[in-house]
């Protein structure tokens, strides 16, 4: 290959996207390459965007800044192509691969390079890796990206996993090994249209007014979640404990005064369900 | 139709990036149905700087200022008297902030503005620990938990030293008012808030806060968690207004701790020794707080 490969990969905090860098890093270095990975800074919460670094060759690198224009973008939540800029620089023939289950959907992004999709979520819960709500992907989406890049051979990959993942190594293995049977190359779905090139020019004045005015409504975190509640009106008594438990205000009321939950911003706690005296509310997975 | 417990206007939208199950987001959301539009907060560097600023848009219904961490006090102090300076006097001030920055980092700049007498409410919610940068203790972690920085293992049990005690620091500098409050009991804390609202001069709120990622547990037992630290005697619920203390919620006899304990991961190492002494230091705490009500 000789030039230097370089992948960013884009994830929320809990997903294992900072250890999908260190993990790839770890698996060239047996390949005998010389590898470098780092996160981006920046926090940790769970659910908050996170971005991490790999950088493959064949000699020591000297180079320490950040990935501006990968040959590689890994995408461990499939929400954040709507809401972070992560295919940015993304060379014309590079790859995209993406965590989703609903690859018509999530595809549609102006991007040339070649993209290759995966149900990381789904084989990461069949082999009981993070929560239902949460399941950490990134063994998962390692193998996917073995099979579509050959950046690592799949030996490195298993021995890195067994050596570094801190627990349930088995587990992770094998969900790698699913990953990597798992991933489908698709089309694009929408033709490629240039990006309109960003102006440069001297940075901003920050403004006198406020900063941000926009309500955060606009942004929809329906994707943070793997289960849906399901309220069973028939037996709802309208106690509206539902609405005042929910940390995300996703409940309100109709006509009647029986919840309604607003779907675009659930995140699938389930306090809701736990909270319901009556107990008339369920989760169930999404479809 | 609906009747409503608490007040129907929401000052925190959807949207916000704050974890699922998260008991800060709910302490915020309460908070501003206490105090109304007419607040501006201040939040220092903690989860809600980050929750509450997805760019270009805002999780709050209110103005909102973003301050180092370790200057809540002091901001809250120079906002009050900007707003005064404008004629707003009718304007709430809050800060808002976390146990990190206000137990340990923010401290001084807490101390100045209850000792300056600012007319101003400054609102603690503890998660017991430093979240926004992935859980490391704090002065507000419990003894015994598990954090990234007071690990199990190889002979270590968790954090080795008591929670300091918020509530005293700031009692002593005597404000009108102070009380704690949990999301597990929203109607309290509203009524709490409303009531502070009434007051002029320094007001304290220590909110009690779970975290999922950081106290590992499901994000499902948020309010069952809060429930059980009040109903074991972890975290009464009282007021004390010009030095006379209340008992918010009382009911009977305390719940044995281990109730508490038992779920969450931060305390899954600690034997039936530790809770034996930690239900010793509640049950005497809790007397301690009944005496100081009953002034005897
Ligand atoms: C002086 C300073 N030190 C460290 C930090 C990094 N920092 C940002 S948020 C945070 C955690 C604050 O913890 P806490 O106040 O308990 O709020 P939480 O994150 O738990 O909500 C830290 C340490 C900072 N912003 N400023
Ligand atoms: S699951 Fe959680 S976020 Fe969704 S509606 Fe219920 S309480 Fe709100
Ligand atoms: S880390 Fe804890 S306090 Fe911070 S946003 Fe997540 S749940 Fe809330
Ligand atoms: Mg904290």
């Amino acid at each position: 290959m000789g030039a230097t490969i370089e992948i960013r990969f884009h994830g929320r905090g809990g997903q294992g996207a900072v250890v999908a860098s260190e993990l790839l890093a770890q698996a060239a270095f047996l390949d005998g390459k010389r590898p470098q990975s780092f996160p981006f800074f920046g926090v940790e919460r769970r659910g908050a965007p996170v971005t991490a670094y790999t950088r493959i060759d064949d000699h020591p690198l000297g180079i320490r800044t950040s990935i501006t224009t990968p040959d590689i973008v890994v995408v461990l939540e499939p929400s954040l192509l709507r809401t972070q800029p992560v295919t940015d620089g993304l060379k014309e023939d590079g790859l995209l691969l993406v965590n989703t289950r609903n690859p018509a959907q999530e595809l549609m992004i102006p991007v040339p390079a070649r993209r290759a999709v995966v149900d990381a979520n789904q084989i990461a819960v069949a082999h009981g890796l993070g929560s239902l709500t949460m399941p950490i992907v990134n063994t998962a989406v390692l193998g996917a990206l073995v099979a579509a890049s050959g950046v690592v051979s799949m030996t490195a990959l298993d021995q890195a996993i067994e050596e570094f993942v801190p627990a349930r190594q088995a587990e992770n293995r094998a969900a790698a090994e699913d990953g990597y049977h798992a991933v489908r190359m698709v089309e694009a779905n929408m033709p490629f249209t240039p990006p309109v090139p960003r102006a440069v020019g001297p940075t901003p004045q920050l403004p006198e007014g406020p900063m941000a005015t926009l309500s955060s409504e606009l942004i929809h975190t329906a994707a943070w979640r793997t289960l849906r509640p399901v309220v069973h009106l028939e037996h709802c008594t309208r106690c509206n404990f539902c609405w005042k438990f929910c940390p995300d205000d996703a409940f309100q009321f109709d006509e009647k005064g029986y919840p309604v939950v607003r779907y675009e911003y659930c995140k699938g706690c389930g306090i809701c369900v736990v909270e319901c005296p009556p107990r008339v509310i369920e989760m169930v997975e999404e479809v | 139709m609906v009747k409503l417990t608490i007040p129907a206007p929401e000052l925190m939208y959807s949207g916000h990036s704050a974890c699922p199950g998260c008991a800060p987001a709910l302490a915020m959301r309460l908070m501003l149905k206490g105090l109304g539009p007419r607040t501006i907060v201040s939040v220092p560097a903690c989860c809600w700087t980050v929750v509450a600023t997805p760019y270009p848009t805002t999780a709050l219904g209110v103005a909102m200022l973003d301050n180092p961490i370790e200057s809540t006090g002091a901001s809250i102090s120079g906002l009050r008297a900007a707003a005064d300076a404008l004629g707003l006097t009718d304007v709430h001030i809050l800060g808002f902030a976390g146990d990190g920055g206000t137990a340990d980092i923010g401290l001084q700049a807490l101390s100045g503005m209850l000792e300056r007498r600012t007319n101003a409410i400054y609102a603690m919610y503890d998660n017991e620990a430093y979240m926004n940068t992935g859980v490391q203790r704090s002065g507000a972690t419990p003894l015994g938990a598990w954090t990234t920085t007071t690990p199990v293992g190889d002979g270590a049990r968790g954090k080795a030293e008591p929670k300091k005690d918020v509530m005293g620091i700031v009692l002593a500098h005597r404000p009108v008012y102070a009380a704690t409050v949990n999301p597990s009991f929203p109607e309290d804390f509203v009524r709490k808030v409303e009531k502070a609202a009434a007051l002029r001069g320094p007001r304290f709120f220590h909110i009690f806060t779970p975290c999922p990622p950081g106290w590992r547990y499901p994000s499902d037992q948020t309010i069952e968690i809060g429930r059980k630290a009040t109903d074991c005697g972890i975290f009464p619920l009282y007021e004390v207004e010009e030095g006379r203390y209340h008992v918010t919620r009382k009911g009977g006899s305390l719940r044995p701790v281990t109730e508490y304990f038992q779920a969450q991961g931060r305390f899954s190492h600690l034997v039936p020794e530790d809770l034996a002494r930690v239900q010793a230091q509640v049950n005497a705490d809790w007397q301690r707080l009944l005496r100081l009500e009953s002034g005897t």
